[in-house]
């Protein structure tokens, strides 16, 4: 019997479309209620936001070197000491954070985050020379950051103008007075040049993504840090907050520029200039996502692959070897790059991170491992705001009334599902807090 | 030393029985601890007869019989009963933590410890057999009450023919003393000195290669041991690879050889073929394997193939062979055992399909999947490791002799390399299974068996008069065949030994020291 005091309860509006049947219809209509692909738990939500910040200060370093291996070093035969960037770009200004920024979107210092200062000069084993702590490799790994720019090189046809562009006269004519004006005074250089043109321009376009994922990474620095201090401060009430941090992020960055520039004995050679149009969204953030998360390439040292038995496709755009479908538990082998990037990570993180690690699996034996699983879910939900983003620029709001516009809505989100339909995929795992 | 000395070599296991009792069950580390004690004291007071040399012991116990308790050691019993008591220890300490009924566990181990220390000690053909037949039941009771899931079939067919084994050599041991001709006398120096009929030394021989070859094992009569293996508890199994299969060894080289040279000259042949089918067949069935433990028996088997043919030639390197073998043997199938058993203790199996990628450095089982591949390149006979010294001894002393079966053993020592690369490619390379790999990591006290012999595989190899020194004098006066290539290039042993500049004069006492018998 109904208490008197009983309201009835709210009529539920019923819904317009029909459940999603997709294997995954659960994380669907967790994306379609405006969530990410990650479970929107405490426990997820600390673990993706601990590890942005240990991400984030490497990355401040990745983005900086980047820039002036593309701008200074260029087509240095001997990039013996590519890896240690000149003060001028450890005090860069980042664009979109600080007082000296261009168009200040985040919080942040304008120079290298303090923490990578501090490594830099202690490192692991503690105060020397650069190059001893470079010798010991005691240092941040920018191997794993070359090989997201050679996995973008690599991987064609994700979108965008900027390979194409690439490929173009202007590009090459760009490119042909760069590498002139830098090897000037130079016979060997320049004679070698008149003989194999396309191997000069073929590094020159290397050089090109090195700026592209520089470019990219300066921006997310920032969006990384000042999520970790909201964090702290208590702001982020849940994963879904997260997410649509990095939705609102990629959109007030989406326009910036992307280009290459070198500079050559104090001369500015535009390789790429910015009045080409290039913009972060579509020639940065979306091919990186692709390329790094989705497919990048077999790492060596992580498990043997039979080409000839068709275990690696033949259509490079079903690679499936990014961090969304990366067995984490083999890695640990040294040297290889998903291994650095952790070992890089591992030096910077938070303490709840590190108390977390040591309650679970082997604690302090095995946290390369936890933190790269905790990597893991933390790409599932940029991912996811890509995603997020992606429907906002091409389809429709999630509070649409259209049916039909949901219903786009849903396909594209379901299309999106397809491509963790393959068992690597790791979308069943971070499900569970189990998988760590 | 007194002669008494060697009597309180066989209390302290005895004493370890009495001791453990005394602690509740509910306490296993506790007793684990006091166990060890026991083999841990016999070791000292073995090295302690080692350099102090101790007479021989002689009790009057069922005269009429024929036995005595005739104790004594040697340049080839001391290192077997070093041997004895460390893997003993290491044994114990390889059981878990939470070892269910410790009390009777540790009690059987230290059981089956007294035995084979006393069959060694024995200088008395009845009391050796008395000491052979003791070693079954602990190990039969070990294998029934904590075995595999098949552990009734694995204990009945163990003790079917262990008990085969037992009566062969009972009959031996009987028809050694009926057909002596010094009387119904059991004593070794006895048996040795008499003068045997061929036909009866050809009898007594075939019964004593029944019996002993039951014992070590080698095809075809090694029904009981992939099966035994399989499913005894890892502690156990160290116990009967490591020292019980060599009980088989030496009671071939003490009774075969030693007492029917005549016979084991005429057989030899035939043994050394039984020795080259045993190392194929056993390295060739531990390829075929998808078990590791089946795998390490099978290898074990191959592994006693070469003893064997080492025995069969009996040249004076041949038997020297044949002893640094089986210490060899001993330690390095103990440390196999003990690293099988720390993956199986943490990932809950030994079958090869369902272990890949154990080698990884975070979550797999890195240590001991290292100390496994140490312990299977010593198998395999890489130099600087206790096999190598080994197996060429037994090689080179044997190929004057048997050049055919040499070389086929030979090859079959190969094969060790294939099924360590076959074992090592699928267990310890490859993808770490998600949902399987969530074990945790061995701790050092886990470790400390493995690491201990892991120690002694590598000293030995480095330094292989540990293994070779001690049976210089004995392996001279067994060998019923001379070393032709090198009797006249090199001193005879005891001048070896005896010389001052030589490691085996520097460490270890020249054999006839320890002769006291």
């Amino acid at each position: 019997m109904t208490p008197p005091t009983a309201t009835a309860p709210e009529p539920v509006a019923a819904p317009l479309i029909p459940p999603s049947s997709h294997r995954y219809a659960d994380v669907i209509h967790r994306l379609e209620a405006g969530g990410s692909m990650l479970p929107d738990t405490p426990e997820n939500l600390m673990q993706i936001i601990g590890i942005y910040k240990a991400y984030a200060v490497p990355m401040d370093f990745y983005w900086r070197d980047l820039l002036y291996i593309a701008e200074q070093v260029f087509l240095d035969p001997l990039p013996a000491f590519k890896y240690f960037p000149s003060q001028e770009y450890l005090d860069l200004p980042n664009s979109y954070a600080g007082d000296q920024s261009k168009l200040r979107i985040w919080r942040g210092g304008e120079k290298a985050h303090p923490e990578l200062l501090e490594f830099m000069e202690k490192g692991e084993t503690g105060k020397m020379s650069k190059l001893l702590h470079h010798l010991w490799h005691d240092r941040i790994n920018m191997e794993f950051a070359e090989a997201c720019m050679e996995a973008m090189l690599w991987h064609q046809g994700m979108g965008g103008r900027f390979y194409d562009y690439l490929d173009s006269d202007a590009y090459r004519a760009n490119a042909d007075r760069a590498i002139k004006a830098y090897f000037r005074g130079n016979p060997l250089m320049l004679g070698l040049y008149a003989l194999f043109p396309e191997m000069f321009m073929e590094q020159v376009k290397k050089m090109s993504y090195y700026a592209n994922l520089g470019l990219f990474w300066e921006v997310m620095a920032p969006v990384f840090f000042e999520m970790s201090d909201i964090y702290d401060e208590g702001g982020f009430k849940g994963v879904p907050d997260a997410m649509n941090f990095l939705v609102n992020g990629i959109f007030a960055v989406a326009g910036r520029p992307i280009y290459h520039h070198v500079f050559i004995r104090g001369e500015c050679f535009e390789v790429i200039p910015k009045s080409e149009g290039f913009t972060w969204l579509y020639e940065a953030a979306l091919p990186y996502v692709e390329a790094v998360f989705y497919r990048t390439a077999p790492f060596r040292g992580t498990k043997s692959y039979n080409a000839q038995a068709y275990q690696v496709p033949a259509d490079q755009a079903d690679f499936h070897y990014g961090i969304l479908y990366a067995d984490v538990f083999p890695v640990g082998s040294a040297g290889i790059p998903p291994t650095l990037l952790m070992q890089d990570m591992l030096h910077f993180l938070p303490p709840y991170l590190e108390d977390l690690y040591k309650q679970h699996k082997r604690g302090e034996e095995d946290k390369l491992i936890q933190l790269g699983i905790t990597f893991q879910r933390s790409m599932y939900n940029v991912t996811s705001a890509v995603i997020q983003a992606l429907r906002c620029a091409l389809l429709y709001p999630l509070d649409d009334t259209d049916p039909e516009h949901l219903m786009a809505n849903r396909r594209f989100f379901e299309a999106q599902m397809d491509r963790f339909l393959r068992p690597e995929a790791r979308l069943p795992q971070i499900q569970t807090q189990d998988y760590r | 030393m007194p002669p008494f000395t060697l009597l309180f070599l066989l209390i302290p296991p005895l004493l370890g029985v009495l001791l453990v009792q005394l602690v509740s069950a509910e306490r296993p580390t506790l007793v684990r601890a006091l166990a060890v004690v026991g083999p841990a004291v016999q070791l000292l007071l073995a090295l302690l007869c080692w350099r102090l040399p101790t007479p021989a012991l002689h009790l009057s116990w069922l005269p009429k019989l024929g036995l005595s308790f005739d104790l004594a050691l040697d340049g080839l019993s001391l290192p077997l009963l070093l041997l004895t008591a460390l893997i003993t220890a290491l044994a114990i300490l390889a059981s878990p933590a939470d070892q269910s009924r410790p009390r009777l566990f540790h009690s059987l181990l230290l059981a089956t410890n007294l035995g084979v220390a006393g069959a060694f000690l024995a200088r008395n053909g009845l009391l050796f057999l008395f000491c052979f037949e003791l070693v079954l039941i602990p190990t039969t009771l070990l294998v029934a009450i904590w075995g595999g899931a098949n552990r009734a079939s694995a204990a009945i067919r163990f003790i079917m023919y262990g008990a085969v084994s037992g009566l062969t050599l009972l009959a031996a041991v009987l028809s050694l003393g009926w057909y002596g001709t010094g009387g119904f006398n059991l004593s070794y120096a006895s048996l040795a000195a008499s003068a045997l009929p061929p036909s009866a030394q050809g009898a007594i021989l075939l019964l004593l290669l029944l019996a002993f070859g039951l014992k070590l094992p080698v095809f075809p009569l090694h029904g009981w041991q992939p099966l035994t293996y399989a499913e005894a508890p890892i502690p156990v199994v160290m116990m009967l690879g490591g020292v019980v299969s060599k009980l088989g060894a030496y009671g071939l080289l003490r009774f075969g050889v030693g007492f029917l040279p005549d016979a084991w000259t005429a057989w030899s042949p035939w043994i050394a073929a039984a020795g080259a089918i045993s190392a194929v067949y056993g390295a060739l069935n531990a390829i075929a394997q998808s078990d590791i433990r089946r795998l390490m028996a099978y290898s074990s088997l191959g592994h006693m193939g070469l003893l064997v043919l080492g025995l069969s030639a009996a040249t004076p390197l041949s038997l020297q062979g044949a002893v640094a073998q089986m210490l060899a043997h001993g330690m390095i199938v103990a440390l196999l055992f003990a690293c099988v058993g720390l993956i199986e203790r943490k990932t809950g199996t030994t079958a090869i399909p369902e272990l890949s990628g154990l080698m990884n450095p975070l979550r797999g089982l890195p240590f001991t999947m290292g100390m496994l591949l140490l312990a299977m390149m010593a198998a395999a006979g890489i130099p600087g490791l206790a096999g190598f010294p080994a197996e060429l001894l037994v090689f080179e002393g044997s190929w004057t002799t048997f050049p055919r079966a040499t070389l086929v053993s030979l090859i079959a020592s190969g094969f060790t390399a294939v099924y360590a690369i076959r074992l090592f490619n699928r267990v310890g390379f490859g993808r770490l299974d998600n949902d399987r790999a969530d074990w945790t990591s061995t701790c050092w006290s886990e470790r400390a068996p493995a690491m201990a012999l892991t120690l002694l595989v590598i000293g030995a190899g480095l330094w292989p008069t540990a293994l070779t020194g001690w049976s210089e004098t004995e392996s001279t006066d067994l060998a019923v065949r001379s070393q032709p290539f090198l009797s006249s290039a090199v001193p005879s042993p005891e001048t070896l030994a005896a010389s001052g500049s030589t490691l085996v004069a520097a460490t270890l006492p020249a054999t006839s020291e320890l002769r006291t018998s």
